[in-house]
């Protein structure tokens, strides 16, 4: 039997692992890495239950062996909670769900919320009809989608709302020249040295 | 189900895929595996060697070149739906695109992985007939061009050599007094057409159809051409009575079957509509509007 040495960083951690070519991604995230956060709904890539983010993309997992996730970042909902955005306690899409009911029996949820958040990477302030389309691979049988969309603007706002208070108190709230004010050599934007020392 | 036990080949170039497609015993080539995954667990297919394309950059293009769009068989949908080159020259692509599948499987599956597949409920073949498109092969006696009209013969099945890939899928760039247009109809995002008509025409410069283009998916064997429809919109001035004509003539020349989802009359009746109201879409965008059909 045919093995592959592969690696995977799965929520900014990675993960040597050996696995037969025929291994889903879904199987080696939830069965090698323990990471049960994501759900097989379906696996005939209908529901998107099974979604995550790889290299900034929605995909299926469960359309995808883990052999050609080799060399990939994978993000999963476990990671949602250490986001930079989520501010030590949920992600503003996680606290988007609980706020506006975004969820029942919450099978769904871990799809809905990676599918959410590759939506908002791409445009941070999305139209209704963008939301729609944007979860349009996922399938919920509990609640009706009405929700869903709402958790969804929630952190589409609160996000905003964020990067406001950021923009407020010069940029602090992030460094590392995630904001540029616009000015050079101001607060962190292009080519400004925080340490000081060699910078022309 | 798992899929039966394989050895997965990541080759570099095509020339690597090629001789491993000679090498290997009955290998199956892996693109966006939105398809293929699926059919391996299934166990409807069950090779021993897998040829994943995946990380052969040369494929990975969509660009006009020496008159031709030229898409490599790594474009996959999303590049199609993203590409500020589709959306100003080839309406029928721009409206494709986005009525594939879903967001996440439009992220990994490839126009060419879908034309291969061949499924005669799939988008992009219908499309590639219109526009008088080609499939590029490469093989062990080097490249071929085959029309798309000579590509499809049965469900899942092509004139591709065992042994071949596909490297490209060309069309035509667009003339003056060119338009395009894809209508599909679906039960609900995210599934596959009841029916749906791709339509190219070209208008002369007195305003007079000069060249007719139409692609029919899931309503026959294979993606099919209405030609009948095509013969009668040459030489006539595009009008809703013209388009009329050739929405009927392509709803006789479709044999879609009956199922779950509706009976082979309405399916008929609808590619009428679809072909009438692509009809109309594309001779605005070749410059003309002609009223949009509503029943
Ligand atoms: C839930 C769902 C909904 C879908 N809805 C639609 C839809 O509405 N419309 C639509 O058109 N499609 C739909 N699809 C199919 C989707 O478009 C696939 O992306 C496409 O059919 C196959 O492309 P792929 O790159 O994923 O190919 P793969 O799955 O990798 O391969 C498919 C077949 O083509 C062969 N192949 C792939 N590339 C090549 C090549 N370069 N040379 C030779 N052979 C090759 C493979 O060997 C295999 O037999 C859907 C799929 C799913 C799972
Ligand atoms: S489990 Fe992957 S789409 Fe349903
Ligand atoms: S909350 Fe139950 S499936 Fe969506």
């Amino acid at each position: 039997m045919s093995t592959k040495d592969i690696t995977l960083t799965v929520n900014g951690e990675t993960h040597s692992l050996t696995v037969e070519p025929r291994m889903l991604l879904i199987h080696a995230i939830r069965e090698e890495l323990d990471l049960t956060g994501s759900h097989i709904g379906c696996d005939t890539g209908n529901c998107g239950a099974c979604t995550v983010v790889k290299d900034g993309e929605a995909i299926k997992s469960c359309l995808t062996f883990a052999v050609q996730a080799d060399g990939s970042e994978i993000e999963t909902v476990e990671g949602m909670e250490d986001h930079p955005d989520a501010d030590g306690g949920l992600h503003p899409i996680q606290e988007g769900f609980e706020q506006e009911h975004g969820l029942q029996c919450g099978y769904c949820t871990p799809g809905m919320i990676m599918a959410g958040k590759a939506i908002l990477d791409e445009n941070p302030n999305p139209t209704e009809e963008e939301i729609r389309e944007g979860i349009s691979g996922n399938l919920c049988r509990c609640t009706g989608y009405q929700n869903i969309v709402k958790s969804i603007q929630y952190a589409s706002d609160k996000l905003d709302e964020n990067g406001e208070v950021a923009a407020a108190d010069g940029g602090r709230a992030e460094t590392d020249g995630g904001f540029t004010c616009g000015v050079e050599n101001c607060c962190g934007g292009t080519g400004f040295d925080h340490t000081g020392g060699d910078n022309e | 189900m798992k899929s039966a036990p394989f050895e997965h080949h990541e080759p570099e170039t095509v020339a690597e895929a090629v001789s491993l497609l000679e090498a290997l015993d009955e290998p199956t080539i892996l693109a966006g595996g939105q398809s293929l995954v699926p059919m391996l667990r299934f166990r409807l297919a069950n090779p021993d060697a897998v040829i994943d394309l995946n990380r052969i950059d040369e494929l990975d293009y969509l660009e006009e070149a020496d008159g031709m769009l030229r898409i490599g068989a790594l474009a996959r949908h999303v590049d199609i739906e993203e590409s500020a080159l589709i959306a100003d020259r080839y309406g029928s692509f721009a409206d494709a695109a986005p009525l594939v599948a879903d967001p996440q499987i439009r992220n990994r599956g490839t126009i060419a992985g879908s034309v291969a597949q061949a499924d005669p409920k799939g988008d992009w073949a219908s499309v590639l007939l219109a526009h008088d498109g080609e499939v590029v092969a490469r093989g062990p006696d080097g490249e071929r061009v085959i029309p798309a009209d000579e590509f499809f013969l049965l469900p899942y099945d092509t004139t591709l050599d065992e042994n071949e890939m596909i490297t490209e899928l060309r069309v035509p760039t667009p003339l003056d007094r060119e338009g395009s247009a894809y209508h599909k109809l679906k039960r609900k995002t995210g599934d596959y057409a009841m029916a749906g008509s791709a339509v190219r025409i070209v208008l002369d410069e007195e305003g007079t159809i000069e060249t007719a283009g139409i692609g029919l998916t899931a309503v026959d064997i294979t993606n099919v051409r209405a030609t009948d429809a095509e013969e009668s919109l040459v030489g006539e001035r595009p009008s809703k009575e013209a388009f009329k004509q050739a929405g009927e003539l392509a709803a006789e020349q479709s044999h879609p079957e009956s199922d779950e989802h509706g009976d082979a009359s309405y399916k008929e009746r609808m590619v009428n509509v679809l072909t009438q109201r692509a009809l109309a879409d594309a001779a605005e965008r070749a410059g003309l509007v002609v009223k949009r059909v509503t029943a």
